[in-house]
């Protein structure tokens, strides 16, 4: 079954509503933990700390540890065998008339209650008289005696009015003992506490007396609580598993051993399930909760950043195809607008966006959330709001960036492509002008920069920033010198190209690699005209090689009749028919079928020295012998036209590097030429002579027609001395020997002077080894 | 009487020929593709074998293969290709002349001869030779007499022609230069040799090559000297 894909608009909503979503999580997450008492103490305490470890565990201990000395002081002042008794004495003063007076805690209450004072729930004073009455009671202060509840309170008097006190004041300060003695009696003894205590002293009795809201647990059974805390007075070292010791703990201990022994100690037990309700347990589980909470805000940053990430990549993968499978890319009207406007309209946005958090931001964070929470809020107004817009942004020039349109369609490109355009349309002087004045505005607007700066130095924040376009301009000379530099390498292997070109490598190309501008595209052009050329000449070659071929076959399938032609005919002459008038016809037909045999043999010969298209067996062979060799070859043939060859040979032997067979068969036909069209009884004149690297052979002669052409005509092929062709010649062999001559790399000319018919042919000379 | 098996597929050229063969005393058989020249071959006792190169079927280069397989007959190629190419790969694959069309009809039956005359005499006539005896390929020099022999047939040499040939024939293979040849056979040095030699030469090939033209024994090399072919 086909799998049933969304559609891509579908599916990047979703995405981006996923990514909403998961911005929302994100700052969740992060006011989750701004929010939290633990925010900026990291994350190692999560999984290693309870509240037993904690500071403010420590401080309430320490609290705790106060309270229970005070138990130890208040309960031998107010408690007769373990029961409150009224009947305690409290105070003892001496009034200005002498008379002594000793309150007991029943007295000190109703005269507490008296002035209005009175015990709240939690076992504070409150109430009191009117300021009025205060002043008309307060008529005789007496000197106190003593006080039962401080019986050092002469040892921190300051100044000598603090040995008296009004009854008033005795009777709130016993009031207050005696709540802070219902405090502790309630929070510790009375309702059941997850602290438990024991201090225990020894008297001079020899007595112990037991401080206690745990007299049914063992000291051991105390350590097994969760968390304890040991002290004796014979030793200095705390038995304890508690992170922080309360600092208060030893002083007090040894301040309330009135004994003078070390037979005491105090065990503290804590038990950490917290069964009770106490205020361990309430801050106990309210640290539980703060930490729950620590740490679902971190798990919703890391899913909110994770969740953000991802789908940001897939957004940033989706944008600007409408289709999944990513081919065209549609921009919309906003992605048009050139980059550097669109970058301008989002500083804008983000500009107007902190205007409106500090107007409307502010009121809004008024109404919506409290004094403590309003930076916080305007702080992620501002971050949410200008993500947004620079993702708007963002995915606007990503989105350009994928149909390649963002440099191209900028306002840089734009205005650097119609400044090339109009330049283009001029003349390279015109061109050159507009350079050069660029080169020199730039130089001069950097010059004065740097005046004005290093004029300026002492007012500026950076003394040294004239240096900034200093450096700027010693780079902007050397990019210059970089590109003329660059031009003038391209000019040198363009050069070296058409030098290469003009020699005949037409396969030569110039490296255009690292080549730009107008080197580039000169380059170019050349290669092409190289290309171009070296088509043709191949071409040339191959259609030469095709003529040639084309000549060869010809000549083949011409040669097979001719055969028969030839056969018969001297096969008819066999016959000795002898009738003149077939004699004479058979002669012609003998003839003229030996010259057309000539002309076949020629021709092939004639095309593959003129192609090239000849296989070339080079080697030092001595032109002076190969001279005498050809002499000997012909003197009889000359000789039956009574032609004399006066040859001017030199003695000693003149190499030079050629086929020997080929150059025989250039002086074969220079010769059989002479023979051809010399006059009768004239003299042939063959010479070597040697100039300089070079070594010429000349053949002289005298034509017996007129030769009335034009010597460069001769070597045309089946031009002929006689215009009327009556002779046996080919007309191919002043062509042939041309052709040959060149190919072996000699040179080969032609002189008339009226009659005289002379033909030089030049061959470098080998140098002796 | 020799057979000779003549094989074109022009039947005109092929009737020609057999008019010269026939003329000159020999009897011939025609065929006129390399299939028909390989059967007939078969059933024939054939002395020497003329056969053209281009031709439908079977061609003349892959005959004379076929040909050569079983036997050692002299075989005539005789072709219009003329390129020193096609002569090479001719004689290479086991053929023993090359003759180029449109062909001297007394040469073809000249070297017909010529091929015969060596392959049916001659295998005798170098067994009882002894010293002073100069042999290479179909010439044959006996020096006791002053006498050539060119595929059994006598060839009359002036003495200095004779010198030229024997110093030649002695050093087969060996390249002369005019000088060279000139202080052997004068006994001077040669200054400024004149054409002498060249000519002399020239006489020797006429008198011993069928076509002087087309040298078998004596060869030039242009620009360099003489030499006897080693065969």
């Amino acid at each position: 079954m086909k799998k049933k894909s969304w559609p891509a608009g579908l599916k990047k909503q979703c995405s981006l509503l996923l990514h909403g979503l998961f911005l929302c999580l994100f700052f969740t997450g992060i006011s989750f933990i701004y929010f939290n008492e633990n925010y900026g103490r990291g994350l190692s305490w999560i999984h290693e700390e309870s509240y037993a470890d904690t500071l403010p565990f420590t401080e309430q201990l320490e609290s705790d540890v106060e309270m229970i000395f005070k138990y130890v002081k208040y309960k031998d002042l107010f408690e007769t065998d373990g029961k409150l008794d009224y009947n305690k004495d409290m105070v003892c003063v001496t009034f200005s008339s002498g008379k002594t007076l000793i309150y007991n805690l029943n007295d000190m209450i109703r005269e507490a209650k008296s002035w209005g004072y009175y015990l709240t729930d939690s076992f504070e004073v409150a109430g009191g008289p009117a300021v009025p009455e205060r002043e008309t009671r307060n008529a005789a202060i007496p000197l106190i005696e003593w006080k039962a509840y401080d019986p050092n309170a002469a040892d921190h008097y300051t100044e000598p009015g603090d040995a008296y006190a009004t009854r008033e004041e005795l009777s709130l300060e016993v009031l207050t003992i005696l709540g802070e003695y219902y405090q502790i009696q309630y929070n510790y003894m009375d309702r059941p506490s997850n602290l438990y205590f024991q201090v225990s002293y020894m008297d001079e009795n020899g007595q112990q007396k037991l401080y206690t809201n745990a007299s049914q647990y063992p000291i051991a059974d105390m350590k097994n609580l969760g968390r304890y805390l040991y002290l004796s007075g014979d030793s200095i070292l705390i038995d304890t598993n508690l992170k922080y010791i309360p600092s208060n703990i030893t002083s007090e201990l040894e301040n309330y051993n009135l004994y003078g022994n070390n037979d005491y100690y105090i065990i503290l037990g804590l038990d950490t399930r917290y069964p009770n309700t106490d205020p361990y347990s309430i801050a106990h589980n309210a640290y539980t909760k703060v930490r729950v909470n620590y740490i679902t805000g971190l798990i919703f940053f890391a899913l909110g950043a994770g969740g953000l990430l991802v789908t940001l990549g897939w957004l940033i993968y989706l944008a600007g195809y409408p289709t999944l499978d990513r081919t065209a890319v549609s921009l919309n009207t906003f992605d048009h607008i050139p980059m550097e406007c669109s970058l301008l309209l989002a500083v804008c946005c983000l500009w107007s966006w902190s205007c409106l958090r500090d107007s409307m931001g502010i009121r809004l964070a008024h109404l919506l959330v409290t004094q403590n929470h309003r930076d916080f809020f305007l702080a992620v107004f501002e971050v949410v709001g200008s993500y947004l817009i620079c993702l708007v942004e963002g995915f606007s020039l990503l989105r350009q960036y994928k149909a390649q349109s963002l440099w191209h369609d900028s306002l840089i490109c734009r205005s650097w492509r119609w400044t090339v355009a109009s330049l283009n349309g001029t003349t390279f002087p015109v061109r050159l002008t507009a350079c050069f004045l660029g080169y020199l505005g730039v130089n001069m607007a950097l010059i004065y920069t740097i005046y004005y700066l290093y004029k300026h130095r002492n007012f500026l924040l950076v003394p040294y920033l004239y240096l900034v376009p200093a450096v700027v301009l010693i780079g902007f000379q050397l990019w210059t010198f970089l590109l003329l530099y660059r031009d003038a390498g391209e000019n040198e292997k363009i050069a070296f190209g058409i030098f290469k070109m003009s020699e005949g490598e037409t396969s030569y190309k110039i490296d255009t690699t690292g080549f730009s501008g107008k080197g580039a595209s000169l380059a170019k052009t050349l290669n092409n005209l190289g290309d171009g050329l070296d088509t043709a000449l191949q071409e040339k070659v191959k259609s030469e090689r095709l003529k040639a071929d084309l000549i060869t076959n010809v000549s083949h399938d011409i040669k097979t009749p001719l055969t028969s032609i030839i056969n018969y005919v001297d096969l008819l002459k066999r016959e000795k028919i002898q009738d003149e008038k077939i004699q004479r016809y058979l002669e012609i037909l003998e003839q003229k079928s030996q010259r057309l045999k000539n002309l076949t043999e020629d021709l092939v010969e004639a095309s593959k020295a003129s192609s090239g298209n000849l296989k070339l067996d080079i080697a030092n062979i001595d032109l002076v012998e190969l001279i005498h060799q050809t002499n000997g070859e012909f003197e009889e043939k000359f000789a039956i036209r009574h032609l004399e060859l006066v040859s001017g040979l030199p003695s000693d032997t003149i190499l030079i590097a050629a086929d020997g067979r080929r150059l025989w068969r250039v002086l074969e036909n220079l010769y059989n030429n002479a023979f051809k069209y010399a006059m009768e009884n004239s003299r042939i004149y063959v010479d070597v002579t040697r100039r300089d690297d070079y070594v010429y052979f000349t053949i002289k002669n005298v034509s017996a027609n007129p030769l009335n052409i034009n010597a460069d005509e001769l070597t045309e092929r089946f031009v002929r001395g006689d215009v009327a062709r009556t002779s046996e010649g080919s007309g191919l062999g002043l062509s042939i020997a041309k052709d040959l001559t060149h190919l072996l790399g000699g040179m080969f000319d032609i002189y008339i002077d009226g009659d005289l018919f002379k033909v030089q042919t030049g061959f470098p000379v080998l140098k002796q080894p | 009487m020799q057979t000779i098996l003549v094989c074109d597929d022009d039947k005109q050229i092929v009737e020609a020929i057999d008019i010269y063969l026939t003329g000159e005393g020999f009897q011939v058989i025609k065929a006129y593709d390399g299939y028909d020249a390989l059967e007939l071959l078969d059933v024939n006792q054939v002395d020497l074998m003329i056969v053209d190169v281009m031709m439908p079927g079977l061609d003349g280069i892959r005959t004379t293969l076929k040909v050569r397989e079983s036997s050692s007959i002299p075989i005539i190629i005789l072709s219009a290709k003329s390129e020193d190419n096609d002569k090479i790969l001719g004689l290479n694959i086991g053929a023993d002349d090359y003759i180029t069309k449109p062909f001297n009809p007394l040469e073809l039956v000249a070297r017909v001869k010529s091929h015969i005359r060596r392959y049916t005499q001659l295998g005798n006539l170098t067994q009882n030779t002894t010293e002073n005896v100069y042999k290479c390929g179909g010439l044959l020099i006996h020096d006791d007499n002053k006498e050539v022999f060119v595929d059994g047939e006598p060839i009359k040499l002036t003495p200095i022609e004779y010198n030229i040939l024997l110093l030649l024939v002695k050093n087969a293979g060996k390249v002369f230069s005019i000088d060279e040849i000139y202080e052997q056979i004068w006994n001077e040095e040669a200054i400024g040799a004149d054409n002498t030699v060249a000519v002399h030469i020239r006489h020797i090939r006429e008198k011993i090559e069928i076509n002087p033209r087309e040298p078998r024994y004596l060869k030039v090399v242009w620009g360099v000297g003489y030499k006897i072919e080693k065969q």
